[in-house]
């Protein structure tokens, strides 16, 4: 009968894994270890398919470069990697992101949500929710489609000028650009939540209940003004998703001249 | 299904991507970790990663560095 990895091992092998050099005991052990993740991550990208409907893209196991680059980076065990097993989904706008998170924190109610959107890491939006199943925790990702397309940007620019792009590091007019196409995403963000605040006002409004042929004058110019700044919003949002587009260009643009 | 991938970082390549269904989970793990243990052998830095997803093209959508450049993770945005 197999024998369970103690928490000590787990960590001499972090150890070993921070200075790099590895043996294949050492890969086997590692990937025992993952594969020990196995029944946890089945049952939350299980339970995120069946009751949420959505279809999460997996990642079983973190890569054994990831895990070395992460213990070398933080002063971590390996037994304290929160992500060595996860997924991630990827939703149109901030409004569908806080939805889902919602929605994941009561089907995970012990979950822990970590909002990087309140604290981003250098620039990273999106927020994580941590499912902790048979004492194995499973990050769960959820990003906007504008805090994917940046991180997509952040990582390859790691893996193609410098790792240490992705933490800050590396070349500062890199930084630069990604800090401000991160600022960028910030304002849509805010563009998006103030329109959907304009829509519950104007859906309120238009929801009370009136006698028939008493909707006063000024009842209707309210609501002709929310209409307004509705699509004065719609159109901001349209613009600044256009704009960060467009700033993105300029980086990859920059980078190939 | 799943993806098995092996990616150069430095080149922003991908090196290896294969696909296994679901039945064939356990090959796919045992498959990534042969290609590892081979790739450490030989001292060659790559990353090497399982991804599961409904379909290729979902995967592609949530995974693009590894299948795009930078001129393209931004003209199809």
């Amino acid at each position: 009968m197999k024998t369970e990895i103690s928490k000590a091992q787990i960590d001499r092998l972090g150890d070993r894994l921070r200075k790099g050099n590895l043996t294949d005991s050492d890969l086997r052990l590692l990937d025992e270890y993952r594969r020990s993740f196995t029944s946890a991550y089945e049952k939350v990208v299980g339970l995120i398919r069946r009751e949420l409907e959505v279809d999460p893209t997996g990642r079983p196991a973190k890569s054994t470069t990831s895990i070395g680059e992460k213990l070398r980076r933080e002063s971590i065990r390996l037994s304290q990697i929160q992500d060595i097993s996860g997924c991630r989904l990827i939703v149109a706008e901030i409004a569908d992101q806080d939805f889902m998170v919602a929605a994941l924190s009561k089907l995970f109610p012990t979950s822990a949500v970590i909002d990087r959107r309140q604290k981003p890491s250098h620039g990273y939006r999106a927020v994580h929710v941590v499912a902790t199943i048979q004492k194995r925790a499973v990050e769960i990702q959820v990003r906007t489609a504008l805090q994917q397309l940046w991180a997509e940007l952040s990582e390859k620019l790691s893996d193609l000028v410098d790792p240490a792009i992705k933490y800050g590091g590396g070349s500062e007019s890199i930084q630069r650009i990604l800090t401000k196409a991160s600022a960028l995403v910030i304002r849509q963000e805010d563009f998006e939540l103030r329109l959907i605040s304009q829509k519950k006002r104007a859906n309120r409004l238009l929801s009370t209940p009136r006698p028939e042929g008493q909707v006063n004058e000024a009842d209707v110019r309210v609501i002709q003004a929310l209409q307004e700044r509705v699509d004065s919003h719609q159109e901001h949002v349209i613009k600044a998703r256009e704009v960060v587009l467009e700033c993105l260009k300029d980086i990859v643009k920059d980078l190939s001249d | 299904m799943l993806f098995l991938i092996e990616y150069a970082r430095e080149k922003g390549k991908l090196v290896t991507f294969k696909a296994f269904s679901e039945k064939d989970s356990t090959l796919a793990k045992n498959t990534r970790l042969e290609l590892e243990l081979d790739l450490n052998r030989r001292g060659v830095n790559r990353e090497v990663v399982l991804l599961e997803a409904e379909n290729e093209e979902a995967l592609r959508r949530t995974h693009r560095r590894y299948f795009e450049n930078l001129e393209e993770l931004v003209r199809a945005s």
